[in-house]
């Protein structure tokens, strides 16, 4: 099991290494050899949950442990769904070594989740919402990760036009219009996403405790950045923040997102399980 | 065998040298057939552009530098020039080298501009000319096939033509990169300048859709127009049109900013923040330099342009540092598979073979003969000889004639079947 994931961190491993090549090197065998890398660390890192998920018992969301590695997953998995739409390989060369960090993290973690009956364990009728609460949230981090990335491009792009010097990586990114509708895209998606997995956290929390808002950091800081994207969007519907600014509210946008999904358990929010 | 190449290029040669140099096809395939007689000169190509003239041959025995000098005999007779003339201007290099040459020419490393693509082109026309003269043969059509492959490979795996390096070219590049592909997009051309016309007809090539025309004199607009199958607009609704367009080029002669700060403001707020490309390559300029300050509007004007192109040919050389790399490895590549195709050394291992196994068995039967008068001894030896040569001859002629066919196969299957090594 651990031998599982273990391999799929050396594929993704080999990947990230490739693509990093590929953009310096800008070359399209590289390309090839990191995406297949990839899409094989992806099937075994499949593998390794669904392992996991029959063992236990358990759905494999749950502490921190196995929130990175989920989230890990859903990286990967975003990384793939935005190449199929738009030839933007550059977005491996930055999600591929997080991944790689991620599962890493997951390897030397030696974290066990046994208490978990605890919180998700509770046998009330709304009992699994909770992992579609979770699940839900964890693939909205993975679209606002897309997001940002995408809006660092936009952002490095946007300048190197302004200032008309170009470094060897402008050659190398997806154009402006292409990053910018990886971003709307993205980015209305993750609200999506967001908005459910809150509603669905609000729904099962009220059949636990009957009440559906604790006022807890990790509630609030979720709804900010429920907010900042609403706003995201609403502002770029109306044409007035196109470019660069849009591009600046996506990168804010996910340094809030890195603070709830962090910073919550440093404030002591009883979002922390594990 | 060796391969020689005789030539001059726009270094070594100035224009007035090169073009009463320069071969047409007709006189190529001519003066190919002249050339190559199948014994000193038995394979030879010709290169003339109008950069390059370049004899590429492959020789029998007669030693290089008497084949040197008929080559230039020979383009001194063919263009009825005096030797003095160019000779000056001549390099000559021998095998590696001549490889190496033919190398970086295709991967257009010995160009004006470096990476530029039209040389490769150059080059696969010289070689059907000389296919076609039938003046090609093993040496050359294997070192010309490894040539277009290096090439390619050079083209692919360094920058080297990478980047844009004309400003018509810089327009589609950046127009590229900020809109992505350019299907679809609408092109404002304002002043009908030479450079601006070429800048449209590149962009048109790239995919873009619509070209609108604006113009002092009307009538030059409509001319334009209909080369594009555009249309003509009054300079006077310029801002409505500004609006409609991704990418404004502006080329007039007028004396002051024709798109103020003011213009482009309102343009970009009537196409809803949408970005704009506006390329300036008139000078004084048309466009005011604090309309690129607005967010979602991109100004190049000639200098700016200049400068990336500057840069990009200075990139393009970093590249080509790699791809002397390359071309360094294929070299030796080739050499190497130049050797493998020489037939003197299996010839040679062949009969070295057969003789040592005629030798070993007369050494191990030796002592029954007994005593033998050293004539019975020298007839001994030349019995065994004699008779392992009659039976490799109709062998060693076969490999030879399957060598000047090219049939590699049978040299090697003849190698394998005899247990060869090199």
């Amino acid at each position: 099991m651990k031998l599982i994931l273990f391999t799929a961190l050396a594929a993704y491993v080999i990947a990230a290494i490739h693509s990093l090549l590929a953009f310096v090197n800008k070359r399209s065998a590289l390309e090839r050899i990191a995406l297949w890398t990839a899409g094989c660390g992806f099937a075994l890192h499949t593998a390794s949950l669904v392992i996991d998920w029959v063992q236990d018992g358990r759905y494999p969301l749950y502490g921190l442990r196995e929130t990175l590695s989920f989230l890990a997953w859903t990286i990967v998995a975003t990384y793939f769904i935005v190449l199929s739409r738009y030839r933007a390989q550059a977005l491996g060369t930055f999600s591929l070594p997080l991944v790689s960090l991620l599962t890493f993290a997951v390897i030397l973690s030696h974290e066990q989740t046994n208490g978990a009956q605890g919180a998700a364990g509770s046998s009330t009728t709304a009992a699994w919402m909770f992992p579609v609460h979770t699940t839900l949230l964890v693939f909205a981090y993975a679209a606002f990760f897309v997001v940002f990335i995408a809006s660092v491009m936009y952002l490095l792009q946007e300048r190197e036009l302004k200032l008309k010097t170009f470094s060897a990586i402008f050659h190398r990114l997806p154009s402006l219009t292409t990053v910018n509708e990886i971003a709307t895209l993205a980015a209305g998606v993750g609200l999506m996403l967001l908005s459910l997995g809150i509603l669905t956290g609000m729904l099962w929390s009220s059949e636990r405790d009957g009440r559906i808002w604790h006022n807890d950091p990790k509630e609030i800081l979720a709804g900010l950045t429920w907010l900042l994207y609403m706003f995201l969007i609403l502002y770029r519907a109306s044409a007035r923040w196109r470019g660069r600014r849009a591009a600046w509210l996506g990168v804010m946008g996910f340094a809030l997102v890195l603070c709830t999904f962090f910073g919550a358990r440093l404030m002591g929010s009883y979002h922390v399980f594990g | 065998m060796s391969i020689l190449l005789v030539g001059l290029n726009h270094k070594t040669a100035p224009v007035e040298v090169r073009e009463r140099l320069a071969f047409s096809d007709e006189e190529c395939a001519t003066g190919l057939r002249s050339l190559v007689d199948g014994e000193a000169v038995r394979e030879g190509l010709i290169m003339s552009t109008c950069n390059r003239v370049e004899v590429l041959t492959e020789t029998g025995a007669s030693t290089v530098s008497d084949v040197m000098a008929r080559v230039v005999r020979f383009l001194s007779e063919a263009r009825s020039l005096p030797v003095e003339l160019f000779d000056k201007h001549f390099y000559r290099h021998e095998d590696d080298k001549a490889v190496r040459h033919i190398f970086r020419v295709a991967s257009s490393l010995d160009s004006m501009v470096v990476g530029e693509p039209q040389v490769l082109g150059q080059v696969r026309r010289a070689y059907a000319l000389a296919v076609e003269a039938g003046t090609t043969g093993r040496v050359l059509n294997r070192l010309i096939h490894h040539t277009l492959r290096v090439a390619k490979r050079v083209r692919s795996e360094t920058g080297i033509a990478a980047s844009a390096v004309s400003i018509s070219y810089m327009a589609v590049e950046l127009g590229r990169k900020i809109f992505g592909a350019l299907d679809g997009r609408t092109i404002l051309l304002v002043g009908a300048g030479e450079m601006a016309e070429l800048s449209a007809r590149h962009l048109i090539n790239s995919g873009a859709a619509r070209v609108l025309i604006a113009n002092r004199t009307m009538e030059t607009a409509e001319r334009l127009a209909d080369e594009f199958q555009g249309q003509a607009v009054e300079l006077s609704d310029l801002t409505k049109h500004l609006a409609e367009s991704d990418i404004v080029i502006c080329s007039t002669n007028a004396p002051d900013y024709l798109i103020t700060h003011d213009t482009a403001r309102k343009a970009l707020e009537m196409r809803r923040n949408r970005p704009s490309f506006y390329i300036d390559i008139s000078v004084p300029r048309n466009i005011d330099p604090r309309v690129g300050e607005i967010n979602n509007l991109f100004v190049f004007d000639i200098d700016d342009l200049e400068a990336v192109i500057a840069s990009n040919i200075r990139e393009r050389e970093r590249e080509a540092e790699r791809a002397e790399l390359i071309v360094e490895s294929e070299v030796m590549q080739f050499q190497q598979s130049l050797r493998t195709l020489d037939i003197g050394p299996t010839l040679g291992a062949l009969r070295q073979k057969m003789q040592t196994i005629a030798r070993g068995e007369l050494e191990k039967q030796r002592s029954r003969l007994g005593q033998l008068t050293p004539e019975q001894e020298e007839a001994i030896e030349a019995l065994l000889i004699s008779t392992v040569n009659k039976i490799s001859h109709p062998v060693i002629n076969r490999l030879r004639s399957a060598y000047g066919t090219g049939e590699d196969d049978e040299v090697q299957a003849v190698r394998d079947m005899f247990g060869l090594e090199d």
